[in-house]
């Protein structure tokens, strides 16, 4: 059967099992992935899977549940499943009804032929990221590149009817030298024509290069240069934290700030539920309605949160075309251009840091986004507007807030993200924070 | 399960010229329900079963998953399995080899009174209901005015086979709950979670769970100790002090700083590009890298532990790893490739959390080793110190080496005394450091749930972390 039948089947089935709401949403990917370490594959995979969301809702109780047994008979019993266990759950007094159609799902080009073929060229592509690597100076390169492709349909009882089709390629190259120092590099694209696996092995292992001999940093507060990956980072847990279900439930340091500055005026940041140039998304969320451009934060003021249809009647708002039935989330983050190039942006600095990656960020209290992340691969001590020398065992010890209010200058050029630190696609740029601290560890 | 399916995969992935091949069923059924502020978010049924098929042709490992058990979908993924591996040659410098282990046939279950089977969303949000009516009021004059609580329930069951004849059936229930909490006093505001540190009370086994584990008493004591931190405004000393981590602290330390790093696919370089390397090199067993009183183990078998199997997705029995030892380097975390590299034998290491993942070196249960010191013995003679009992941010480094835990639960000690209150401690120190700077442990280990990333795509592997009390001498500990 066809993803849109086995939704309709899924549907008709929840429905004459007495749910007054259904939602039910049918996906069918082909991941191909290789990864690759010390200039070497390790392994090709390949993962196909056909999975059936199913939202319902019976006098005010909700059931989600997600199978991957979408045969017609699979379906029926899941769907009894999930009624026979809205018998013995309480109602929601935050019950809302899901939104009522009919809805028209924007039209995109997220996708290309090429990418969900079988036949990809992944080996040569990986070939290309470990050669570029070891040309640049490296002496290991690893990595992983994974191409994919999402087939996507809706039906729900609100009259919601809709298909969607994306592809990604996303490549993530580490290189390292003898010295032990070492570069990453990415290129993510929806695109075949998008996509440079050498730029990104190149870029890899030139960082690796420079980085070697680097000094050791000491404690402080200095300016701090965020590369798009690092950038992309902290964007993606202002984007998170900008659900309204994680307001609701007091875990974000946005709640009781809409229409109140949250940053500079140089900083907006918008999601898209598809958007070109974007790594995939999807035209209508999971309750069916429409995704569109939301402002999250527009010239530094926090324009509202994303929501869904439960979420936005609890706030007096409409869906955002977020949902997550229980939690809205960001699709596409963007972060607007500003007006510096990255040269430009070194320059401003008198002592500062620049770097190009990191990973491991956690929060000691969200509603005051304080957190540490630990910056790897090349970073570098900027002198005067000059990259000075690369520097070593530092960790960035700071607040988001502070951090937002604190942007010196938002680089015209920006990258699209998504790599195993980076989960929603982000668009960013490279920034310059003022006065961030630094820390290091007891040695 | 469909043991033909399997038997026919295995034997047509070696007609097709495969020198090894192993194919495993793995069904997973999930159930989970969400209390926002006393009210029910939706509850969550997942139903996840497939085939997870690996195979090495020519040295060249490929791995193949679907949830389409149909022979004929199954045939076909195989064969596109053993022609990728044909076809990788062209950037195979580094042939994939597996040690040689002995034939597993077995059947084995992890232990359950009350079958998680029979456990029903009104006995999950009815834990969450009784929580609520506990913490809702707030304590000691803090008010909670955010409460989140969750709890789970997982029914793992997997049959595996691989062309070296071996033939392994499982079945292991789990039994989960995690919260975030906002406590709030005169304007200020705290977010913390119970257990802290993000993680989870959870064991393997049935309903039993929620008494064996105390839920309710757990929360409430927490609830009691955590509500207090957001009164505290008392800064951590500056000067080098003695420390005692609770816990909690030592159990995350032993994981990511002991564990990790002696997992050998990192070692190797395998996992470089997403979760990273390894301070440690292929001829480190038999470095000194702590104290005398330096001891951290990794123990799959411990019974209703939530890390618990009897073998792992390669067929290899599990079993305990000593991986410090009085200090020393003593064993990496194996499976069959890294064996064969460093020419050992597999210790058991190697899982998979989905049917679409391929089995990769993991942790189970991770933990410092107990010592002989009741508290109070740990601190007696410490004048000036800090107590951290439980942690909220941390994280540490790729290589595993600089790391940092920031107090949650935090006292200072005086006089060998438990004193008021500390704000936010920092133990930010690299992994030499503080393994050197251990120089006892308390006698009572204590465990709490985790679920451990690493892979790519992602695996989120649940385990415990865990470890006594545990002294370490002469440290700075820093403020936020």
């Amino acid at each position: 059967m066809e993803i849109i039948e086995l939704t309709d089947l899924a549907l008709r089935e929840a429905l004459k099992l007495g749910a007054t709401d259904v939602s039910a949403i049918c996906a069918k990917n082909n991941e191909n992935q290789i990864r690759f370490s010390n200039n070497s594959i390790t392994v090709t995979k390949n993962i196909k899977s056909l999975e059936l969301f199913l939202y319902v809702a019976k006098d005010r109780k909700r059931m989600i549940g997600v199978t991957s047994n979408p045969s017609a008979e699979g379906i029926k019993r899941f769907a009894s499943d999930l009624i026979k266990a809205c018998k013995v759950i309480s109602p929601s007094p935050e019950y809302t009804p899901l939104p009522k159609g009919e809805f028209s799902y924007p039209l995109h080009g997220i996708y290309d032929k090429k990418l969900a073929e079988d036949g990809v060229k992944l080996i040569e592509f990986a070939k290309e990221a470990v050669d570029a690597g070891l040309e640049a100076g490296a002496t290991r390169v690893s990595g992983s590149l994974m191409a994919s492709e999402e087939e996507i349909a809706i039906l729900t009882s609100g009259d919601a009817r809709g298909k969607d089709k994306t592809t990604k390629i996303l490549l993530n190259v580490r290189a390292f030298t003898d010295e032990g120092t070492s570069g990453h590099g990415l290129s993510c694209a929806a695109r075949l024509t998008d996509f440079n696996p050498s730029e990104a092995g190149r870029v890899a292992g030139d960082y690796a290069k420079v980085s070697i001999n680097p000094h050791p940093w000491e404690e402080g507060i200095c300016d701090l240069v965020t590369m798009p990956t690092v950038t992309a980072d902290v964007v993606q847990h202002i984007g998170s934290f900008s659900s309204a279900f994680t307001v609701d439930a007091g875990l974000s340091f946005l709640i009781d700030k809409v229409d109140q500055k949250v940053g500079v005026d140089e900083f907006t940041l918008r999601d898209y539920g598809v958007v070109e140039g974007g790594l995939g998304g999807r035209g209508f969320d999971d309750e069916g309605v429409p995704t569109r451009e939301n402002i999250i934060i527009e010239k530094g003021v926090l324009k509202g949160y994303l929501h869904n249809s439960t979420t936005a009647r609890k706030f007096g708002k409409s869906s955002t075309g977020n949902a997550g039935i229980i939690e809205p989330n960001p699709w596409n983050l963007v972060v607007d251009p500003g007006t510096m190039s990255v040269d430009d942006i070194i320059k401003e600095v008198k002592r500062g840091i620049l770097v190009t990656n990191n990973w491991y960020t956690r929060f000691q209290n969200m509603r005051t986004g304080e957190y540490s992340t630990i910056p790897r691969d090349a970073a570098f001590l900027i002198e005067n507007g000059k990259i000075k020398h690369p520097v070593v065992g530092l960790r960035i010890s700071d607040s988001i807030p502070r951090q937002l209010a604190s942007i010196l200058g938002i680089s015209k050029e920006r990258r699209w993200i998504e790599w195993w630190e980076v989960s929603i696609p982000t668009l960013a740029p490279t920034m310059l924070i003022k006065d961030v601290t630094i820390t290091k560890a007891l040695r | 399960m469909d043991e033909d399916l399997l038997t026919s995969t295995v034997d047509l992935a070696q007609k097709l010229g495969a020198e090894y091949a192993e194919a495993r069923l793995h069904k997973i059924k999930t159930t989970g329900c969400l209390l926002r502020n006393g009210v029910p978010e939706p509850a969550t049924i997942g139903d996840a079963y497939g085939i997870g098929i690996r195979v090495i042709c020519s040295g060249s490992l490929a791995f193949s998953a679907t949830n389409d058990l149909s022979r004929e979908n199954v045939k076909v993924i195989l064969e596109k399995a053993v022609k990728r591996a044909k076809a990788s040659s062209s950037l195979l410098e580094h042939r994939i080899l597996f040690s040689e282990e002995k034939t597993i046939s077995a059947d084995w279950r992890a232990k359950e009174k009350k079958s998680i089977e029979n456990v029903g969303f009104e006995d999950l949000f009815g834990m969450l209901k009784n929580i609520e009516y506990q913490i809702k009021d707030g304590r000691a004059g803090v008010a909670f005015p955010n409460r989140l609580l969750a709890s789970t329930t997982l029914l793992e069951e997997k049959m595996y086979m691989n062309s070296d004849g071996a033939r392994i059936r499982s079945r292991v229930p789990r039994l989960g709950f995690y919260s975030y909490i906002t406590t709030s006093y005169q304007g200020k505001t705290v977010t913390i979670t119970i257990p802290s540190g993000y993680s989870q009370l959870g064991e393997s086994g049935g309903w039993e769970v929620v008494d064996r584990l105390k839920i309710y008493e757990y929360v409430q004591k927490k609830a009691e100790n955590l509500a207090l931190v957001v009164k505290n405004d008392q800064r951590p000393p500056k000067e080098t002090v003695d420390v005692v981590l609770g816990p909690d602290v030592s159990g995350i330390i032993a994981h990511e700083s002991a564990g990790h790093p002696g997992e050998a696919d990192r070692i190797l370089g395998r996992e470089a590009a997403q979760a990273g390397e390894s301070y440690l090199k292929s001829d480190d067993i038999g470095l000194k890298i702590g104290s005398e009183e330096a001891y951290v183990s990794d123990d799959p078998t411990i019974p209703h532990s939530n890390g618990f199997y009897l073998y792992d997705d390669e067929g290899v029995p599990a079993r305990k790893r000593r991986l410090i030892e009085a200090g020393v380097i003593r064993e990496f975390l194996h499976n069959k490739s890294t064996a064969y590299e460093f020419g050992v034998s597999s210790n058991g290491a190697s899982r998979s959390t989905s049917y679409d993942r391929e089995p990769i070196i993991r942790m189970a249960n991770t933990f410092v080793e107990p010592g002989d010191y009741s508290l109070e013995e740990l601190l007696e003679d410490i004048r000036l110190g800090v107590y951290i009992k439980s942690f909220m941010e941390w994280n540490i480094d790729d290589k595993r080496f600089n790391q940092r835990y920031v107090g949650l639960e935090a006292y200072m000690i005086e006089k060998g005394e438990i004193k008021g209150m500390v704000r936010n401690p920092i133990l930010e120190i690299t992994t030499p450091k503080l393994w050197s700077s251990v120089d006892a442990r308390g006698k009572e280990v204590e465990f709490v749930a985790a679920t451990c990333g690493k892979g790519d795509p992602m695996q989120g592997a649940p385990v415990w972390t865990g470890g006594p009390d545990m002294r370490l001498r002469a440290i700075r500990v820093g403020a936020r």
